[in-house]
């Protein structure tokens, strides 16, 4: 029994021992003073997944966008409180002027912009901004030699783009700017541009808010080559000051930075103390910690801690810190005084599509049309939403998801409501009554996550409470993305996020066109649609343009080429000290805007 | 024994070739791909072949087949096609990482569980050896995730002993590394001391042992100088064995603990179709595991006198 207890006695107290051993080590890491000379203001936020580059021109994934948003600046932008998103002029001095015929654009640069400081400049201190560095950089983005990813955004969109496109493509390495122009871009002087488009196109404006159009200085490019991609040098509210790799990233305010607080937001922004700091300059906070934690309970653990100031809570803690009431997510007592919360509606559409030429399901006969109603009504996705994403989702009417102007906010509209009473006449209308005769449908999925798979489980219920029997396969997303693309499916698991926030972007879905490989991989094809859709597409939103929405959206729930879901939402704490934090869908993580509170961060959660 | 290393360090070609091969097989059967993950939705016919061509896989299979064993005899495995960094930069880098979260615990535990088990054996039947099989099986049976996930919440989290994760380079990542540690030392304890057990309880049933006893040496000598060293070749091989798999690092552990080693690297590039880390990775493995195979072989010779290299 000694010996036993002699062993056990030593385990403990030698892991006892290097902890505590550890922790006597371990010393206060934000010490040092900020920018007014008071204590230093850091902000902590979690990165989940690692850049893939941080060269705006390379990147297409979202964790090299939060970075770069960050780092580099647009000349478009997304207003940061108002609601819906509405295009605001970033580095421009206004909008970019129409011309009379609506096909150019004047884009007059702000003066005074300038890059930071960096080796790259003569005697590494950063100049100003001109407009030749916003030609360099179209050039970059429209360069096949450099961005492989991203120019489907732009693609057709400016004059003589394309015919570049194809002239670095023959070039090669040799590509040399000063020797190849895009005809669409002229230079008027040093601070002001003229975009020629290939068509009047209200939507070309949006890829200028796009990261992938940040603007980068060519000295930058040129000294560090290959290494650009983790060594950035923009004009953007932060530099980065340490970028190990998928290590802490550190981002350390720009001295030079241009832009202050936005004074206008929404109704509630006043009352909530975002338009405190209104006018005030960007950024708030010195230094800009971002460990890369892949793993929810690490980040949790440190969010409770108070090593991060925001954390993204999943499905399995959800419970533990939040209820959603009837609708409404609140927080748990136990944390209500501690921590605040966010929720933001995503700008992304869940649902799923049927393959209109698939002999059971696709077709345009009142009977195929009846099945595909049925497939509607049977769904209960305010249960769903409930159960399987603690409230963490908005029901959708339309395709469009909530926050986008023109969704059903401004354009109210009723679609199937869970009936499976409904859903069982309408399988008989379709000649399956009790779904006698009807085949095993198959769902395909784009994962073989286990959550995806207990989320099918749910569909699968649904489905069977109706008559209607139906399998699953989980798979890859590129297997799934060639199964769907070559009609190789019936149904299928889908989802769009918003490239531009613009209901264009999510009509375009169905438009019978774009049938694969464009994004409308049912091969929907409505005469009526399609031509109510090349209408809406280059037109202002308005009274007319959501009345021919409120046409498109009959005509989907009549053929019900989709069984329309939900928009997903993220839901996240914060820590009590965190300023100004307004979750913006366009515009993530708003690192610039977010200001730390020291005194009430002294006294803890 | 020159020409038995010889002929062992060719016999490595065909593996490594078989190892290439299915690799490969594998990427382009059931693996992600690449283009299609990096372009997402918005892929188009053109910006798909682009990239293909960019990444050379719009080359026939043979001569992307012919191109990877290239690589495989110059140790050039390229760029990432996700990051675009250089391959060897990125693993140097991740094994050094790797090693550091692996090895010092692997080696603590060869030491201290050879000599607890040592010790199990000698009193091998009374109620040590019982309660210490029961603790150990009841171990084994505990995933390794479920002891990341207490250890975290318990020692770092609820008691402050450690820090709940982090990594820093040279000394000050002790710190760090030092939960990590103890959870794969814990992880561990149950597999490698009734394995050792098992061993040693092998030999002390041997006859050379009874001699040994019936000369009158004492029960130390008997394990220590007997026992331990004949259980050596046994141990050597799993030892050995094990050391090229430390620079896989442990993929778990470095997720959890933000351990930028090899392990999570090689889990992302599956998940994203990265062929090079992928394939660069398994053939270093490959490779590592045969010239270790082979260090094993030659190190039961030094160890025991009976075995003839040849």
């Amino acid at each position: 029994m000694k010996m036993k207890r002699l062993i056990t006695v030593a385990a403990m107290a030698s892991v006892v021992l290097v902890g505590a051993c550890t922790k006597s080590c371990r010393g206060k890491k934000d010490e040092g003073s900020g920018a007014a000379g008071g204590a230093k203001k850091v902000f902590r936020y979690v990165r989940t997944s690692e850049e893939r580059s941080l060269d705006p021109q390379k990147q297409f994934d979202e964790a090299s966008a939060d970075i770069v948003t960050n780092v580099y600046d647009t000349l478009l932008n997304y207003s940061y409180l108002k609601r819906p998103y509405q295009l605001e002029n970033g580095l421009l001095e206004t909008m970019p002027e129409k011309s009379a015929d609506g096909l150019s654009y004047t884009f007059k640069l702000r003066k005074g912009v300038k890059f930071v400081d960096d080796a790259c400049f003569p005697e590494g201190k950063g100049r100003e901004m001109n407009i030749d560095d916003v030609i360099y950089s179209l050039k970059r983005f429209a360069d096949a030699n450099v961005n492989v990813l991203s120019y489907v955004l732009m693609e057709g969109s400016i004059e003589g783009m394309e015919a570049f496109r194809e002239e670095t493509k023959k070039a090669g390495k040799a590509t040399d700017y000063s020797k190849l122009n895009i005809s669409g871009l002229t230079k008027v002087d040093d601070y002001t541009m003229i975009v020629k488009l290939t068509k009047v196109n209200p939507l070309a404006l949006y890829p200028f808010a796009m990261s992938q159009t940040s603007i980068v200085p060519r000295e930058a490019v040129e000294k560090y080559g290959a290494e650009f991609e983790r060594h950035p040098v923009g004009s953007g509210p932060f530099s980065v000051k340490e970028n190990p790799r998928r290590g802490e990233m550190v981002l350390v305010r720009n001295p030079y930075y241009w832009e202050k607080y936005p004074s206008e937001g929404e109704e509630s922004d006043r009352a909530n103390g975002l338009l405190d700091a209104a006018g005030k300059q960007l950024p708030f906070v010195d230094e800009v910690r971002l460990p890369l934690i892949e793993e929810t309970q690490p980040a949790i653990l440190s969010f409770e801690k108070g090593q991060v100031d925001v954390v993204a809570i999943d499905k399995d803690n959800f419970g533990k810190f939040l209820k959603n009431e009837g609708g409404k997510i609140q927080l748990n007592p136990d944390w209500a005084n501690k921590v605040n919360f966010y929720t933001m509606p995503g700008l992304s559409s869940e649902y799923l599509k049927f393959n209109m030429k698939d002999s059971v399901v696709g077709g345009y006969t009142p009977q195929k049309k009846a099945l595909r109603q049925a497939f509607a009504y049977a769904m209960n996705t305010a249960g769903y939403i409930d159960l399987l994403l603690n409230g963490r989702a908005q029901q959708l009417n339309t395709i469009v998801p909530h926050p986008i102007n023109g969704s059903e906010s401004t354009n109210p509209t009723q679609y199937f409501e869970y009936n499976v009473q409904k859903a069982k006449e309408k399988l008989a209308e379709a000649g399956y009554p009790d779904g006698k005769d009807l085949p095993e449908i198959q769902v395909e999925y784009r994962s073989t996550a286990a959550t995806v798979r207990q989320q099918w489980e749910y569909v699968r219920d649904n489905l069977a409470k109706a008559g209607i029997k139906a399998t699953a396969n989980f798979q890859t997303f590129s297997a799934w993305l060639q199964k769907t693309e070559k009609g190789n499916f019936q149904i299928s698991g889908a989802g769009w996020q918003a490239d531009y926030p613009d209901p264009e972007n999510f009509y375009q879905l169905l438009y019978g066109k774009n049938t694969p490989p464009g994004p409308n991989d049912g091969s929907y094809d409505n005469a009526e649609y399609n031509k109510l859709y090349e209408e809406i597409r280059y037109m202002e939103n308005g009274p007319d343009r959501y009345a021919k929405f409120a046409r498109m959206n009959e005509i989907i729930k009549e053929d019900s080429p989709v069984v329309i879901q939900y928009n997903q939402m993220r839901v996240g704490l914060v820590t009590p000290w965190v300023r100004n934090l307004k979750r913006n869908a366009m515009y993530n993580p708003p690192l610039k805007y977010v200001d730390i509170d020291l005194e009430r961060q002294a006294k803890g959660m | 024994m020159l020409s038995y290393l010889v002929r062992r360090l060719l016999q490595m070609i065909p593996i490594v070739f078989g190892v290439a091969l299915l690799v490969f097989i594998l990427f382009n059967t059931v693996g992600e791909d690449p283009v299609r993950v990096a372009l997402g939705t918005h892929a188009t016919p053109a910006s798909i072949a682009e990239l293909r061509a960019k990444w050379g896989l719009d080359q026939p299979y043979h001569i992307q087949f012919f191109n990877f064993l290239v690589q495989i005899v110059t140790f050039d495995y390229g760029e990432s096609y996700i990051t675009g960094a250089p391959l060897s930069e990125m693993f140097l880098d991740g094994v050094l990482v790797s090693l550091s979260l692996t090895a010092p615990p692997y080696f603590t535990a060869v030491i201290l569980y050879v000599s607890l088990a040592l010790l199990i054996a000698y009193y091998r039947g009374n109620w040590f050896d019982r309660i210490s099989r029961v603790t150990f099986v009841a171990m084994m049976s505990i995933t390794y995730l479920v002891y990341i996930i207490f250890f975290q919440w318990l020692l770092a989290a609820q008691l402050d002993l450690f820090p709940i994760r982090g990594f820093a380079r040279g000394l000050d990542g002790v710190e760090y590394l030092m939960l990590p540690w103890v959870i794969i030392l814990f992880e561990s304890i149950g597999h490698d001391i009734r394995m050792y057990r098992t061993i040693f309880l092998d030999e002390i049933k041997a006859d050379y042992v009874r001699t040994a006893r019936a000369k009158g040496a004492t029960e130390m000598s008997v394990l220590f100088r007997h026992v331990l060293k004949n259980a050596m070749i046994p141990i050597l091989t799993y030892t050995v064995i094990g050391i090229p798999y430390l620079i896989l690092g442990a993929f778990l552990m470095e997720r959890f603990f933000s351990i930028p080693g090899v392990g999570d690297l090689m889990i992302n590039a599956i998940n994203t179709g990265d062929f090079p880390v992928m394939k660069g990775l398994t053939v270093t493995i490959a490779i590592g595991y045969s010239v270790f195979n082979l260090l094993t072989d030659i190190l039961y010779a030094y160890v025991d006198p009976r075995v003839k290299l040849g």
